[in-house]
């Protein structure tokens, strides 16, 4: 059973579904709800995340669905605007997905897309109710939504030369550099030899979701992956390598390697790629040095954030640039089990530094925890500014919700994006907070 | 007690007749008033728009000392986490309501998160907000509210939004007024008899709140702000009040009926202090109500020849504006457009109701062939008309800038700009002069393209507007 949550972060499922689709272009949600929920996912979600949304507005197409509809049904009312949505937004793929209120009174979605088809326009559906989880939720049912349904549009399938890999795990927004690390990781495997598929942002459409079966790896950067990973490895036999972490820094050279090894890339192609970059990283720390100890950076510090961003940042900073580690919060609603294997993930850094791993995404337990173990460092959202400002301590915003950053392709993944993670945390402690 | 006795107020649109979308000349709209029941029209095609909880939340959220629970799946608390990270303030918890609570109901859940928020935060006040989910599962949520009022000695209000009930926003705004002054001050107004004057602020900018402050301020009242920042004790002094000064004719129009009905306390309903001459009526109507229309008359003068020597040679002259607001706003600018000596090129009102009749039949009688489009967010719309009228200016306030700016058309956005009273004048002229002396970032953006097809772009504007079938 679901517990109430203080000062919540994670969203609902809609809103996760929201996300994904509008970081695909010439993908049109079709909301089929009441006429808040693309508005609540607008401020709560967009406006807070740093990043704005391509279509500079709330979602394009929503039902609005009133007492009337939730009374009778509004089966009759997605037909009207699915149909119309199709005339006034342009679009090469119009994805419904449902709210809570037309879930509950049973508008039969799947019926409403067939009946789409059969006019030929280009639709999918996913049942995403705000009630069936966290965004989290919602990226897995969007993203298998458009595996499941996309090769019933669309028989042939674009051209791939070379080895494609697909990026899974990286939910639009709710990782405030979502675009920045998709792209930064194309990079780093464009420059072993392979072709990405990233799929959302910097201009991906739905053209590269329909090279997704195609793909030579599914590449999966967090525990939100591994189900549309799985699903295409039930479909289409496609391998699967699992990181579970945000790679920063020399972390990247390591996913590199074992990307290299399980596809059977030329050894000495990755290396001599991965020194260039190793290379260009300890030019940085070497004309960092002198600002690395007049500003104090070796704080023990607390890390709140996603799974895989607290596992990909947290380790750079703790194994390259040599930070002490108090505490680490996981805030994505991972299950059970995952929580587990994250403790694998972090044991020897907890182990040896003594660190604390917390699971919460409730904002009053979190400044509780901030406030027990009393870091000189925070990297969090900007839920956490009020707590860090109580302690004293400098705040670097890492994670969702941002508030008050602007995010365009900024990204803290890979070896650019380490360089960038080390301006930002050096600005946050020379400026004392931030 | 007649008006608080029922759970909600009536829905605007069935109180005051509001419409929720329309497209007219000013003359054909004030027709739709003045000859008989309006008749309402909804859309074929629509897009995302504000509800009541959104409003009901944005209200909450500013009451001082208090936890706003929201009783919904976790995304109905977004406009929350958003109003939060806005203004540093208002604590809210979400039920977070899954599946199996949509079948079993969700009334412990509730219980918990009262019963723990209260003893974590000891607020002087507790809302329970219900989302969609609550109100179609109909959950016991006063059961809830009597039980823990009682054990916890603390009072919970609850307050019956529920996302669909009513096609216009605003209407969360009359049901969280309702709540409060029903479960915080009830019958018990006439005990608390003061000297203060309510200044009824509901969800203005702080900038524009404390704007009106000072200038009530200067008329040496005593002043009780509401419902904006105020604690449980500003609703129960205002029971009491000399009389109100209402900022805004629409959104605080329920909180001045109740006012008024409930506990006879007068209201000095005036048009929206934006621009001298509107502000200068705005000031001296109170002063006049409170017996200090010199003193009234004095600051008007005084203010007034300060604005007017700031403003230098600031003029709109030659240029056609287009306003898309609330519609109080939006006559109140209409008013201070013309003020500046610009061209009224259109408007687009959010909800248009019984409220802003008198307003619209002025702007009938100057501007009879004057297109208003009624519309909450319905960007769509706009771009079509905006598009054909190719206005030199733009000002509104909804969250569709981003779309509509791709026009190349300057923007001004009121979001967060300040424009009540005097100093509002001076703001607003200020974004008004900078957007129109370099257009440089409006004209890169027209490169990108709206994001509607062609085909809808060339079709009249009202096309998906039709009359209600009951």
């Amino acid at each position: 059973m679901s517990h109430h949550i203080d000062g919540s972060r994670n969203s609902c499922a809609l809103h996760g579904a929201l996300q994904l689709i509008e970081a695909i272009d010439g993908v049109v949600p079709v909301v089929h709800s009441n006429s808040g929920c693309g508005f609540h996912h607008f401020l709560g979600v967009n406006r807070t995340s740093g990043s704005g949304v391509a279509c500079g507005s709330p979602p394009l197409s929503s039902s609005n669905v009133t007492e009337k509809h939730v009374v009778f049904g509004g089966s009759s009312r997605l037909r009207e605007q699915l149909k119309n949505t199709v005339k006034v937004v342009d679009g090469d793929l119009y994805f419904i997905v449902s709210g809570c209120s037309t879930e509950m009174v049973g508008d039969d979605i799947p019926a409403m897309t067939k009946e789409g088809r059969d006019q030929s326009f280009p639709v999918v559906f996913a049942n995403t109710p705000g009630f069936r989880g966290s965004v989290h939720h919602g990226y897995q049912l969007a993203t298998k939504a458009l595996i499941d349904q996309l090769p019933e549009l669309r028989k042939q399938h674009p051209e791939t030369p070379g080895q494609l890999v697909n990026i899974w795990g990286i939910v639009p927004r709710q990782d405030p550099f979502w675009a920045g690390n998709l792209e930064e990781i194309g990079r780093l495997l464009e420059g072993i030899g392979l072709e990405p598929n990233l799929l959302f942002g910097n201009g991906q459409d739905s053209n590269g979701w329909h090279r997704v079966p195609q793909a030579a790896l599914n590449l999966v950067l967090s525990f939100w992956g591994e189900a549309p990973a799985g699903r295409l490895a039930e479909l289409y036999g496609t391998p699967s390598l699992v990181f579970g972490a945000l790679p920063v820094g020399p972390n990247a050279g390591n996913l590199l390697r074992a990307i290299g090894e399980q596809l059977d890339l030329d050894p000495e192609r990755t290396e001599s790629f991965i020194e260039t970059e190793e290379i260009r990283l300890h030019r940085h720390l070497a004309a960092l040095a002198d600002t690395y100890f007049r500003a104090g950076f070796q704080r023990e510090f607390v890390l709140v954030g996603e799974s895989a961003q607290v596992a990909g940042i947290g380790t750079f900073l703790v194994r390259t640039l040599g930070l002490i580690p108090r505490g680490f919060v996981i805030t994505d609603d991972l299950p059970d089990g995952q929580r587990e294997l994250l403790l694998h993930a972090f044991g020897d850094i907890i182990q040896e530094f003594g660190a604390r791993l917390f699971f919460s995404e409730d904002r009053a337990e979190i400044e509780e925890i901030v406030r027990s173990l009393k870091p000189e460092l925070v990297l969090g959202s900007a839920l956490e500014a009020a707590v860090t400002r109580e302690i004293g301590a400098p705040l670097l915003k890492v994670s969702f919700p941002l508030g008050d950053r602007v995010v365009l392709d900024r990204t803290y993944a890979g070896y650019r994006g380490a360089a960038t993670l080390i301006e930002d945390l050096g600005s946050a402690l020379l400026s004392g907070s931030r | 007690m007649t008006l608080l006795k029922s759970r909600t107020p009536r829905a605007r649109e069935k109180r005051i007749d509001t419409l929720n979308a329309w497209l007219g000349s000013a003359e054909s709209t004030l027709d739709q008033f003045t000859a008989k029941e309006p008749e309402q029209r909804i859309r074929t095609f629509a897009q995302s728009a504000q509800d009541d909880l959104i409003c009901a939340l944005r209200l909450l959220g500013g009451v001082r000392n208090s936890v706003t629970i929201v009783h919904a799946p976790r995304g109905c608390a977004a406009a929350s986490l958003w109003r939060h990270l806005q203004t540093g303030g208002g604590r809210w918890v979400v039920t977070n309501l899954d599946q199996r609570d949509t079948i079993m109901g969700a009334d412990r859940k509730l219980r918990q998160a009262v019963t723990s928020s209260y003893r974590r935060y000891q607020p002087e006040v507790l809302f329970i907000v219900a989302g969609p989910v609550a109100a179609i599962n109909n959950d016991d949520i006063q059961a809830v509210v009597d039980e823990l009022r009682e054990e916890l000695g603390v009072p919970i209000v609850p307050v019956f939004t529920s996302g669909f009930a009513s096609r216009s926003a605003v209407s969360g705004y009359d049901i969280a007024l309702h709540a409060i002054m029903k479960h915080l001050v009830g019958s018990g107004g006439a005990t608390l008899r003061n000297e203060a004057v309510n200044l009824l602020s509901v969800a203005e900018g702080v900038a524009d709140r404390l704007e009106a402050v000072r200038l009530l301020a200067s008329l040496g009242i005593e002043l009780n702000v509401l419902p904006d920042a105020a604690g449980v004790e500003n609703f129960r002094r205002a029971a009491g009040a000399r009389l109100s000064v209402s900022l805004d004719q629409d959104s605080a129009n329920y909180l001045g009926i109740v006012l008024e009905e409930e506990y006879d306390v007068p209201t000095i309903d005036q048009p929206r202090p934006v621009g001298l001459r509107a502000t200068g009526r705005w000031l001296l109507a109170a002063g006049e109500a409170l017996g200090v229309e010199s003193v009234a008359r004095a600051l008007h003068e005084r203010e007034s020849e300060r604005v007017r020597q700031a403003l230098v040679d600031f003029s709109l002259e030659g240029r056609r504006v287009y306003l898309s607001l609330v519609p109080s706003t939006a006559f109140a600018v209409a008013e201070l457009v013309e003020e500046f000596g610009g061209e009224l090129a259109g408007l687009t009102v959010s909800h248009l109701g019984r409220l802003q009749t008198s307003q619209l039949e002025l702007l009938s009688s100057r501007h009879p062939a004057l297109q208003i489009h009624v519309a909450d967010g319905q960007p769509f719309e706009e771009l079509n008309i905006v598009r054909r009228i190719a206005p030199d200016l733009y000002i509104g306030d909804g969250a569709h800038l981003g779309q509509l700016s791709r026009l190349g058309i300057p923007v001004v956005s009121l979001e967060n700009t300040p424009f009540l009273g005097y100093e509002g004048v001076l703001s607003v002229a200020r974004r008004i002069s900078a957007a129109l002396r370099n257009r440089a970032f409006v004209e890169a953006l027209a490169v990108t393209g709206t994001p509607y097809r062609e085909e809808w772009l060339k079709r009249s504007p009202n096309w998906h507007i039709k009359k209600e079938v009951k």
